[in-house]
């Protein structure tokens, strides 16, 4: 990792010194050097805090949205990006939310991260790494201004393999008492934190539908009615759109598996319409846009 | 009063004889991959290997969410039915030291003039039974915030590990009431029962409580850009606050009909949004880090000039729970200079 | 009471439409005894339900000298306001107060007062007005600088038109520049500029300013011009709040709580604070 770091630190410098950004959100070390947490680079000469390593996990695409506006007035970003941040980057492009020329996007090549920082030991070894890594396919960025890294020549399987999918096929297997028994028991332990949605680049809403009371949609209330309208909402409100990033659930303090709820809907919504967001900063998701054959069997 | 020991055996006893007798045993359990405080009714699911449970037992005195009253509109108008607060007698076992500290924090808040009774009439009932800790993590921090696992503030009786149970020291007048109620359970400490020594966290040099709070206390730091700086990365989720052992805030809601239904107090989180927001468009709190900078000072300087207690009992939950790791105690380093 | 958060119910008796979306109720407790003890003191508040939609704070904004009774008045903002909105007379809603602290009228014995207010800060102006006004004898000049954005904007107009006939006041009403109408009689500018221009003496006066963040803050600095010390200066501030007793930790302004070291503090206080409102 050594050398991606340096060319990292350079292009960053670079882009600072001509002023082609005015800041560079990336990832640095904490205090203890244990840990990766957010940074924003404006001096050139702290460039040299950026790191890059399996620990980088989090998407830092949450930084480009509007709800930052305090990161939005220091000035045009560069951004340190995963192939699969880029991914929620280019739904952000698709939906308006930033201009494709207002972001600088350090492209880099990934050989995997950790599902969760704290499961790191001395190395990245496949069972830490989370499903979405085993499967990934931008492993070498696919949107970018510059790439910082050696092509990777990894080849995801042709099915997709891992956990979720194993335990998506399972829960498609129970009745539908399970099913609800199975997503009572996971929702009912939400503490409706909001994490899911504060980390997640897609729910840029300044207003989301919790916050809206008039009428009240959802009841702010953490018991289990209220838990299961907000996690059902928000599920909804990310079809078609998700790109199955995985913040959410790694966010999640009480570990719900959102990872199984966004990837369903991912699979549904690339059986109905062949599409999948993230890919093409030119193609609308399909929820915001209508077609005369667009399939019509879900009216029943 | 001196020394009493409890054996695992004699733990799993008292967990039933409590049950049994209408109080609620609330102990460290694993659930969905993570130890969480929980209601337990026997010693089986009871885990001893853990650092911290994910949620602070704030909520046994303070739950998430509760009724206050039902209202129903009639043709006499509107009537309202109180809900009694269920006080039962609650233990709470393997608090950890640093946390015990934090009902006094809350104690203080809910009754500073007006005296909440929704919180109040259970922390009357509540044990605290802390087992002094013999492993910490890298987010440990109580020695920075001058307890340790040593303190006993908070504590009504303080358990100590030995190899087959624990050695109970009772501290407060409910704790000795406590281990006098329960005697049964409790016996001489027998030969070769040794408490096991207790880990003594890293002191994080650079925070110096006493300068932090000056810092605090001054209007003129509050516009420091480095508030922005060192913590615009906040996402503005609630975890660190839900689960903070001393954060205390909450909303008041109202949910049914016009015809009837209940009114919520619901924990609230000062790190989101709309917390702040005024009917009229104006936020005083508009952007992240005002809101971050509103905890830490609650933390700092609030709970310790206003309340004269403790704001943060170096717990680290809000650290470990963070999604983009903003260490709290960096903050308190860089707000120390 | 045991439960801090009950409140009590309390029936709509007289309904004022103000603007087109600013209502005033008067409201009296159902309960008999309560209608006759209940006190509170000039610039209190209190948290008003809408039952099934929740509480607001707004401020007491009848005089505390008019007994059985109080009055509110709000503007059709959110949730709970709206459903204010909807009631009639003879409906019932909550009531939880008073709270908070008060403007020391008391101290303010043989002196002059200035009032000055913005579109719905009226209100918790009004209540120090009427309160000084049923005992004129004990002070001195009244005078009030009142402003809106438009005509249509002034609150009480019933009451304005009474106080600018009584020769014992003098109403400076104003509206924001385009607000006016063809027969506005009154002046056309901002609230601050107005007042700056009405050249109000400030010996032996005490100001009482209420309006939104922006109004106060120019305020301020045209008093000072006019030669008020900030000791003089007495305003409302409005934080959110939900619990209006201290605990739910929304309406603090650094270390200090609106809702019980507060809603009433002087300039001097107002510029010692952290910038939190």
């Amino acid at each position: 990792m050594g050398k991606m770091e340096k060319e990292l630190r350079e292009k960053a410098k670079e882009l600072l010194e001509s002023g082609e950004v005015a800041v560079v959100i990336g990832y640095g070390f904490n205090r203890r050097k244990t840990r990766v947490t957010p940074v924003f680079i404006t001096d050139p000469a702290e460039t040299d805090k950026l790191v890059f390593n399996a620990l980088c996990v989090n998407n830092l695409s949450i930084y480009l949205t509007r709800k930052y506006k305090d990161v939005q007035r220091i000035g045009r970003p560069a951004i340190v990006a995963k192939g699969c941040d880029i991914k929620n980057i280019v739904v952000l492009i698709t939906e308006g939310q930033v201009k494709r020329e207002d972001v600088y996007i350090i492209g880099m090549t990934c050989e995997g991260v950790a599902y969760k920082q704290e499961l790191l030991k001395e190395k990245l070894v496949p069972e830490i790494m989370p499903v979405k890594c085993h499967n990934c396919d931008v492993r070498n960025p696919h949107v970018t201004d510059t790439v910082i890294g050696e092509k990777s020549d990894f080849t995801p399987p042709e099915e997709p393999t891992g956990m979720v999918f194993d335990k998506i096929k399972q829960i498609e297997s129970m009745t539908a008492t399970e099913r609800w028994d199975f997503w009572n028991e996971h929702f009912t332990r939400c503490i409706k934190c909001y994490a899911c949605r504060q980390l997640c680049s897609l729910c840029y809403c300044e207003q989301c539908i919790t916050e809206k009371n008039m009428p009240q949609w959802i009841e702010t209330s953490a018991h289990p009615r209220g838990n299961l309208a907000w996690n059902l909402i928000r599920a909804m409100h990310l079809a078609g759109r998700c790109t199955f990033c995985g913040e959410c659930e790694r966010g999640c303090p009480v570990n719900i598996p959102l990872n199984l709820v966004n990837q369903k809907l991912v699979l549904t919504v690339k059986n109905a319409f062949d599409f999948e967001s993230g890919y093409d900063e030119n193609v609308h998701p399909p929820m915001i846009v209508f077609k005369e054959d667009d399939k019509e069997s879900f009216i029943k | 009063m001196t020394d009493r020991y409890i054996s695992k055996e004699s733990l799993g006893t008292l967990i039933t004889t409590v049950n049994k007798s209408g109080g609620r045993f609330v102990a460290p359990v694993l659930d969905a991959r993570q130890v969480v405080y929980k209601e337990v009714a026997s010693i089986e699911p009871v885990v001893d290997d853990y650092i911290l449970p994910r949620n602070s037992y704030k909520e046994v005195a303070f739950p998430q969410t509760e009724v206050i009253y039902k209202y129903e509109l009639n043709r006499a108008g509107v009537t309202i039915d109180p809900v009694e607060i269920e006080a039962r007698e609650t233990i709470v076992f393997g608090a950890r030291p640093c946390e015990a500290a934090s009902l006094a924090s809350l104690n203080s808040v809910f009754t500073w003039d007006f005296i909440d009774e929704t919180y109040t009439k259970r922390e009357e009932r509540v044990v605290v039974l802390s087992v002094g800790c013999i492993n910490a993590d890298d987010e440990c921090f109580c020695t920075t915030v001058n307890l340790s696992p040593k303190s006993t503030t908070g504590s009504d009786v303080a358990l100590y590990e030995t190899d087959n149970g624990y050695i109970a020291t009772p501290i407060t007048d409910k704790g000795k009431a406590f281990v006098k109620t329960y005697s049964a359970s409790f016996a001489d400490t027998p030969k070769g029962e040794k408490r096991k020594e207790l880990i003594d966290p890293e002191k994080i040099e650079g925070v110096d409580l006493t300068k932090l709070g000056e810092t605090l206390a001054k209007t003129e730091n509050y516009d420091n850009p480095k508030w922005a700086e060192l913590t615009r990365k906040c996402c503005g989720c609630g975890a660190c606050t839900y689960s903070c052992p001393t954060c205390h805030c909450f909303d008041i809601t109202d949910e049914g009909t016009a015809f009837e239904g209940e009114r919520r107090k619901n924990w609230d989180a000062c790190q989101f949004d709309h917390f702040t927001l005024h009917a009229s468009g104006h936020n005083p709190r508009d952007t992240q880090y005002k809101r971050y900078r509103n905890r830490f000072m609650c933390k700092f300087h609030i709970y310790p000039t206003k309340f004269n207690s403790t704001g943060c009992v170096g717990c680290g939950r809000c650290i470990r729970v963070c999604p983009v790791r903003l260490d709290i105690t960096e903050l308190m380093e860089a707000m120390s200079k | 009471m045991s439960n801090l958060y009950i409140p009590h119910l309390v029936t709509i008796e007289d309904i004022y439409e103000e603007t087109s979306d600013i209502r005033s109720f008067k409201l009296v407790f159902k309960d008999k005894e309560l209608r006759e003890t209940f006190e509170f003191k000039t610039g209190q508040f209190g948290l008003y339900s809408a039952f099934g939609l929740g509480e607001s704070t707004f401020c007491l904004a009848s005089s505390p000298t008019r007994k059985g009774y109080i009055q509110c008045t709000f503007r059709k903002t959110g949730r709970v306001t709206n459903g204010l909105g909807e009631l009639s007379i003879g409906d019932t809603m909550g009531f939880r107060g008073p709270y908070g602290n008060h403007f020391p009228i008391e101290e303010w014995k043989g002196k002059n007062i200035l009032f000055i207010a913005g579109g719905i800060a009226l209100p918790p102006v009004r209540s120090v007005i009427w309160n000084i006004l049923d005992r004129h004898e004990d002070f001195g000049n009244v005078t009030i600088v009142y402003g809106a954005k438009t005509v249509a904007d002034l609150v009480y107009k019933e009451e304005l038109r009474h106080w600018d006939e009584r020769p014992d006041i003098k109403l400076i009403q104003t509206v924001d520049p385009g607000g006016e109408t063809d027969d506005w009689q009154g002046k056309v500018g901002f609230v601050p500029t107005v007042l700056e221009e009405s050249k109000v003496k400030a010996e032996n006066t005490i100001a009482v300013v209420c309006g939104p963040p922006i109004m106060i803050k120019f305020c301020l600095g045209a008093l000072g011009k006019l030669g008020f010390s900030d000791d003089a200066v007495f305003t409302t501030l409005e934080n959110k709040m939900k619990c209006g007793v201290g605990k739910c930790g929304r309406c603090n302004v650094g270390d200090i709580y609106i809702c019980k070291e507060g809603p009433v503090y002087t300039a001097t206080q107002i510029k010692t604070m952290f910038a939190d409102f």
